[in-house]
């Protein structure tokens, strides 16, 4: 019996539906009950989390956990589906501290908010840049450009005057 | 707050903001550190990061398979062909491609050579911002000797694109192996050399060992990998308990060491490279003769077509079929994982890397707490980052 | 009365009797009177070859060439190729540039090695400005000539020539050892053409 359906036997309620991501098992989740899953499976035996995916299909959008066990040397995966208008799922730093960038470079470029987290703020564009660069919609054409404004923190507009040598 | 104490009479004194900014000789790219120091000690440390951050992810949904494989060269820019096998495992496991046994053999051949050239790269950066200047000028001396061999195979000496779907570019030149053989005899007295030089000075214990120690459960909780997760006492290594490719038909041992800190994380590179050579040795005496080594079928047209193969000459239309993938490899640095989901087309819709450099990045802030700063360049060295798999 | 008491003759030259007979220079001197440099040949005449004319201009710029020092910016995958290209195999210490100044207001070279985001462009702008004049940019790569292969990225610069002068750009990606020295001579024979004294052909 593999670890999804392990977990389906343990809490039916919160399990939606168990496939293959290929050939690892995964399990599709209710998003409220992310953090009790995930506990049972690090209860289990999964101890590292790999990679934590924003994808943004044009209706919903998808996160997707990557679990690996040390000790069973087996993978698991957890799928999460959420509205397109409001992302938000709970966030996993109280059980694993390594999800903390993980979740933030997800916020900064996919757009997705991790409610009790302790500190999130764009990660790898600076602060005050617009638009989430990996959702289908974002506009590539206009270009924004990065000043230092007074205190040395990073000022984005898309007015580059101050910076550029000629227009 | 400080306490000074001047003849008796205790004087308080403020935080000191230090800023070691993106420009920076020791951190190895553009990093910055923002640092609350009390005294000399440092109270708390804050990475930040995205001074490199070029889009990568982007541009694999605006770029086709084939199209995608340089730029994953350029993520960890020291040892590139790890980079573009791991995207090219991917794909091959979406698309269902058999590779011939040959190719195989010649990207494990590449891979472990890249693993040496990494951590001389890595042994020497480190030493350097220590002081000691003659290890990276030894290191860089055998790079040379491993690019010309890389030049040899495949033209470039440092972004290679030569991995591709179903095999690699073309086959090994004439003079390749005897080259090789000669490569791996001298890289023997030389790592003898370096173990020599660097193991017993007593300088370079006193500024390593207990720096920046972390034990194995909290290094699990981090998220790390690689070498870095082997100097703390986990015995885990992706070739060994996942194999792929070849690796199930080699022998090799897994280097572990118990202590956590700065000195075993080195000492298991060092390790390393001497498991590299003999892994090396392997493949070169067992290397197979099959006689096609890129498979025309998906997509590669064969670099020297003959008249016969005229047919297959011009590169077919490759889109994998719909689907997700998770496959990660053993990289020098750590676990490098790609996660791909295809739609049909000849883009792939969401490519995302999970990289070694930035997930060890998350614990520098509680490995340095009240180290003074020569301390955190020496643990910080020994981390192994490269910006160019942070950022991306 | 002549003007002012001197006394002015009238004097016809007959230009078809002058002969000019032109010595084939022998000795260096003789050589660098035919330069057409202003020069003091007579005491030169004494101490024979213990004694250098040249142009302000050319010893300037012969000091400046021969001892460029570089500022370390290298940004990404380029800057590994500069480590390389300053490590013993090829060494870019024969051309003066022995050690890689870690401060801006030490150099007077600024390799642009690595892509310019635009998040580290501000801070590429200020390393030039804090560089005291006079000072050379090599945009060394692909990504500093233009944007490189991450030209439609939404994030990078398009060309380091955007917010500062550039003078040598190094196409590659990364450029070859043997592209950056090549790179290097470049620079140098612009530098040896600078200043008044090229302009007016006094360097020669």
């Amino acid at each position: 019996m593999n670890a999804a359906e392990e977990l389906k036997a343990l809490l039916p309620g919160s399990v939606i539906s168990i496939g293959l991501q290929l050939n690892k098992p995964m399990a599709v989740i209710k998003k409220e009950d992310l953090v009790k899953v995930a506990g049972k499976a690090k209860d289990l035996g999964f101890d590292h989390l790999s990679v934590v995916t924003g994808i943004d299909y044009k209706d919903h959008f998808e996160v997707i956990y990557n679990f690996f066990s040390y000790s069973k040397k087996q993978n698991l995966a957890l799928k999460v589906n959420l509205d397109h208008d409001k992302p938000e799922v709970d966030s996993l730093t109280s059980l694993w501290k390594g999800a903390d960038w993980l979740e933030r470079e997800t916020f900064d470029l996919v757009g997705i908010k991790f409610i009790g987290h302790p500190n999130l703020i764009r990660i790898l564009l600076p602060d005050g840049w617009n638009g989430h660069p990996l959702r289908k919609d974002y506009d590539m054409n206009t270009e924004q450009f990065v000043t230092i404004g007074e205190n040395g923190d990073d000022v984005v507009s898309p007015d580059g005057t101050n910076l550029l040598r000629r227009k | 707050m400080a306490l000074i104490y001047s003849g008796g009479n205790n004087v308080e004194s403020d935080e000191l903001f230090i800023n070691m900014g993106p420009v920076h000789p020791s951190t190895h790219g553009v990093l910055r550190f923002k640092l609350r120091m009390d005294g000399e000690s440092i109270k708390e440390c804050t990475p930040v990061i995205g001074y490199l951050h070029r889009g990568t992810e982007k541009l694999g949904e605006m770029k086709t398979y084939l199209q995608f494989i340089p730029y994953t060269d350029r993520l960890d820019y020291i040892s590139a062909f790890p980079n573009n096998y791991a995207f090219v495992k991917a794909v091959e496991e979406l698309a269902g491609i058999e590779v011939p046994l040959r190719a195989e053999y010649i990207r494990v051949m590449t891979m472990e050579l890249n693993r040496i050239v990494n951590h001389l790269v890595g042994i020497g950066s480190l030493l350097m911002d220590l002081g000691a200047a003659t290890m990276i000028m030894w290191g860089f001396r055998e790079r040379e000797n491993a690019l010309q061999l890389f030049e040899m195979l495949c033209g470039a000496r440092m972004t290679f694109n030569y991995i591709k779907p179903g095999g690699v570019r073309e086959d090994m030149p004439e003079g390749f192996i005897p080259k090789l053989n000669e490569f791996l005899k001298d890289m023997e007295k030389r790592i003898d050399d370096y173990e020599q030089l660097i193991n017993g000075n007593e300088i370079f214990h006193m500024r390593m060992k207990n720096i920046g120690v972390i034990s194995g459960k909290d290094a699990v909780n981090y998220g790390w990998t690689g070498p870095t997760l082997r100097g703390s006492g986990v015995d885990y290594d992706l070739r060994k308990y996942e194999p792929y490719s070849i690796y199930p038909d080699l022998d090799f041992k897994v280097c572990v060491r118990k202590e956590g800190d700065s000195f075993a994380r080195f000492i298991v590179r060092m390790d390393e490279m001497k498991e590299s050579l003999h892994i090396l040795r392997q493949v070169v005496d067992n290397m197979p003769e099959s006689k096609v080594i890129s498979s025309a079928e998906y997509g590669i047209a064969p670099m020297t077509g003959t008249p016969s193969s005229v047919s297959t000459y011009f590169p077919r239309i490759f889109a994998p079929p719909p689907g997700e993938v998770y496959s990660r490899i053993e990289a020098p640095k750590g676990e490098l994982g790609f996660y791909v989901v295809s739609d049909g087309t000849t883009k792939p819709y969401r490519v995302k890397i999970r990289s070694p450099s930035f997930c060890n990045l998350t614990a520098i802030p509680s490995l340095v707490k009240g180290l003074k700063i020569p301390d955190l360049i020496a643990a910080f060295g020994t981390i192994d980052v490269v910006l160019g798999d942070v950022d991306r | 009365m002549e003007k002012g008491g001197f006394r002015v003759d009238p004097v016809t030259i007959d230009t078809t009797k002058i002969k000019i007979t032109k010595k084939q220079p022998v000795t260096a001197l003789d050589k660098l009177n035919d330069t057409g440099l202003i020069s003091t040949v007579l005491a030169a005449r004494e101490r024979e070859g213990m004694i250098l004319f040249s142009t302000i201009d050319q010893v300037f710029n012969w000091a400046r060439l021969s001892s460029l020092w570089p500022v370390t910016s290298g940004l990404a995958c380029c800057a590994i190729e500069m480590m390389a290209v300053a490590m013993a195999h090829h060494d870019i210490a024969r051309f003066g540039m022995e050690i890689f100044r870690a401060s801006p207001r030490q150099a007077d070279l600024m390799f642009v090695a690595g892509t310019v985001t635009k998040r580290m462009a501000p801070r590429v702008k200020q390393l030039y400005e804090m560089m005291p004049d006079p000072k050379w940019v090599i945009a060394v790569g692909g990504c500093a000539s233009t944007g490189g292969p991450y030209h439609e990225s939404y994030s990078v610069l398009k060309g380091v020539d955007l917010i500062i002068p550039v003078d040598v750009y190094v196409p590659g990606c990364p450029p070859r050892p043997e592209a950056w020295i090549y790179a290097v001579i470049q620079l140098r024979e612009k530098i040896k053409n600078q200043g008044y004294g090229a302009k007016w052909g006094l360097n020669k």
